[in-house]
């Protein structure tokens, strides 16, 4: 860099030239609008915070910190869902198989479960194909990041799009155009996590991981956080937690409309999902788990939440399911689960046990009767008492 | 659009690289002056000598991987990207980019003879990251070689440096005519000559007022004298210290005339048009 005072020279030099030969216009030149531009894909980049994931997080981690190279990330995601779909017996060699073909008749291929990483591949490909037949119609929104002679844009919205294009530039065949993509720029000094925050929420499917990520990072800005330029682990936007908007009222509003106007109490559940553990963070994020099923996850010890999304996503249990699971079996504790998961049956007859010497046989006989109407069903009943009675007998004997 | 300034002749010593380096800096810096969003200029140099090269990033320690012949040399689809990589930031300015010459731009011209599409090996990287500057300045070798070719074909404006002798002003009209071929032959339309800088004017010499007064006489090539730079060793100086004129010598007549100059092509950036 030259020193300041031959900058100063050139400009003094220079600047009384500038005022006679610009004919007193240089307003021409101070263009800060937002503009549309088409950029070299390889000047675009993915923001690292943000919300909203598209890679699965162990590439997100490894393209972030420039492990992979877009390419090498998506051959990444490729292998990965080839994997998913051998072992579900619906291999693919190309990723144009993903789609359904036409020629096929019938609706079969409408009623397949996709994993949400052959969703992900899926969804790719469907809008790679669109920008090719039909052009990029909508463009990505970009903040100018450049400085010196290194020129960046991070994206602010569009990743999916950002994707799709370098999948259609190295996967599928037909790819005709210059290695440009249609963007937005929005000037570095104008962004800001409101703004991206705006932005996501006026979309749809945002999941409730991405929401609760969104959270973290506009209660660590207004807490004069700042947010790194790299990827970060979970543990950063878990700062959040210890952090609220008390002190903070002037901001409240604006971080819950910047949030698409969600209750207070709605916005601290969202961000109390931070509580979940790594492992379960991804799985609710990638299976798209709403809130209102993770908010009773979050109430158990972390090394259950993994277990229980699991739960959740085999058997889609609903928050009611999800509830009972979390609040009727005490997983915070593991001393007294022996007595905590007895069957309450078991514990009825523990009880009968301490006002047996209050009954008569009569009364059990007409009781039993008055149950069953039939004296043998009856009977049998006794019996099989009788033979839990003896070897409930030998197990506190051998206690 | 953004404007591509190249300056050529294939008469050498008549001051293509002094007027490129300086003229490159000094519309970064009248830009930032006018209070312009994108002051940054891209001067790129395609003299296998690397003189531009060396006055502006203090080296011309350039090779095989981080210079032109890098670009020249990349696959078409990562060329954009390549170029990118190689560019780098000038000693004089902050907004001044350079995308530096290598001694092996002379071997690159041999080995991309013959190839297909050679002539556009740095006019189409060139086109995708164009928007990324306000102007950008070629400095090309003094001779109409394949590389003189590729930096008229990815230029909008050609700027003939001259000295006001008379073999030059003859010669004048042969780069004039090459630069026709050009855009005709090749299809360039929007590659015109727009303007002729007079270089290493001595007004006690008679042959070169003589020359001048011609130049500006005549209906063509006298509405192309975009200025007139008087001899002056604070160019040589300049140069000897790896500075601008205008760093070396603000005052010194030189400076001034490129001053002037470059205020007629920032206006033309200025008004996109001619």
């Amino acid at each position: 860099m030259p020193p300041k005072n031959q900058t100063q020279r050139i400009d003094e030099l220079l600047g009384g030239v500038t005022e006679e030969l610009l004919l007193g216009n240089p307003q021409q030149f101070e263009d800060n609008s937002i503009r549309v531009e088409r950029l070299l894909l390889e000047m675009v980049r993915p923001d690292p915070v943000q919300p909203r994931r598209v890679l699965p997080e162990q590439l997100h981690f490894a393209f972030h910190s420039n492990r992979l190279t877009p390419t090498q990330a998506l051959k990444e995601l490729v292998q990965l869902v080839q994997v998913a779909a051998r072992q579900r017996g619906r291999p693919f060699n190309n990723v144009l198989e993903l789609l359904p073909n036409p020629d096929d008749e019938g609706d079969e291929d409408q009623s397949v479960h996709l994993s949400p990483e052959e969703q992900l591949l899926h969804d790719l490909v469907n809008l790679a194909i669109t920008i090719r037949d039909d052009g990029q119609v909508n463009p990505l929104t970009v903040v100018d990041v450049s400085q010196g002679v290194t020129q960046q844009f991070r994206i602010e919205t569009g990743e999916r799009r950002y994707w799709a294009t370098w999948l259609l530039r190295d996967f599928i065949a037909g790819y005709n155009s210059d290695g440009m993509i249609p963007c937005i720029i929005i000037p570095a000094e104008r962004s800001s996590v409101f703004r991206q925050a705006k932005e996501n929420t006026a979309r749809s499917g945002l999941s409730a991981i991405a929401m609760a990520r969104q959270s973290a990072l506009l209660v660590l800005t207004v807490h004069g956080y700042e947010i790194p330029p790299h990827a970060v682990s979970n543990d950063f936007y878990r700062q959040a937690l210890d952090l609220d908007l008390r002190g903070k009222r002037e901001y409240t509003d604006t971080i819950l409309t910047a949030m698409g106007g969600i209750e207070k109490a709605q916005f601290s559940r969202i961000k109390s999902l931070l509580k979940l553990s790594d492992e379960a963070m991804e799985l609710a994020d990638r299976h798209n788990i709403e809130e209102f099923r993770l908010r009773y996850v979050v109430t158990v010890s972390a090394e259950y939440h993994a277990e229980i999304l699991r739960q959740i996503i085999d058997f889609n249990l609903t928050a009611k399911q999800v509830k009972e699971l979390c609040e009727g079996n005490d997983l915070q504790t593991d001393e007294e689960d022996s007595i905590e998961k007895l069957p309450p049956a078991a514990m009825k007859m523990a009880k009968v046990t301490q006002v047996v010497s209050t009954l008569t046989a009569q009364d059990l006989a007409k009781a039993l009767m008055l149950q069953e109407a039939d004296p043998a069903i009856a009977r049998a009943r006794l019996q099989a008492l009788r033979k839990l009675i003896m070897e409930t007998e030998q197990f506190l004997m051998s206690e | 659009m953004t404007r591509v300034f190249v300056f050529t002749n294939h008469k050498g010593g008549v001051g293509k690289s002094t007027s490129a380096t300086n003229t490159a800096l000094g519309i970064a810096g009248m830009l930032r002056r006018a209070g312009a969003s994108n002051s940054r200029v891209l001067l790129i140099d395609t003299d296998s000598q690397a003189h531009a090269t060396l006055v502006t990033t203090g080296t011309k320690d350039y090779g095989t991987d981080d210079s032109l012949y890098t670009v020249l040399m990349a696959d078409r689809q990562n060329a954009a990207q390549t170029l990118l990589n190689c560019i780098v930031p000038s000693t004089w300015d902050a907004d001044l980019h350079i995308l530096p010459a290598s001694p092996m731009l002379e071997g690159a011209e041999r080995e991309l003879m013959g190839i297909a599409g050679a002539p556009y090996r740095l006019a189409d990287p060139l086109s995708r990251i164009l928007n990324r500057y306000a102007a950008i300045v070629i400095d090309t070798r003094p001779s109409f070689s394949l590389m003189t070719e590729m930096g008229l074909i990815a230029a909008t404006d050609a700027i003939v440096p001259v000295e006001p002798r008379y073999l030059e002003t003859v010669g004048l009209m042969s780069v004039i005519g090459k630069i026709n071929d050009i855009r005709e032959g090749w299809r360039q339309p929007n590659l015109r000559v727009s303007g002729i800088l007079v270089t290493k004017m001595n007004t006690r010499i008679r042959g070169h007022n003589h020359l001048l007064d011609e130049l500006k006489g005549h209906s063509v090539l006298g509405k192309l004298l975009l200025g007139v730079v008087p001899a002056n060793e604070a160019v040589s100086y300049a140069h000897q210290n790896h500075q601008s004129i205008f760093n070396y010598d603000p005052k010194a007549s030189a400076s001034k005339a490129y001053a002037q100059f470059v205020g007629k092509l920032v206006q033309r950036i200025a008004k996109g048009g001619a």
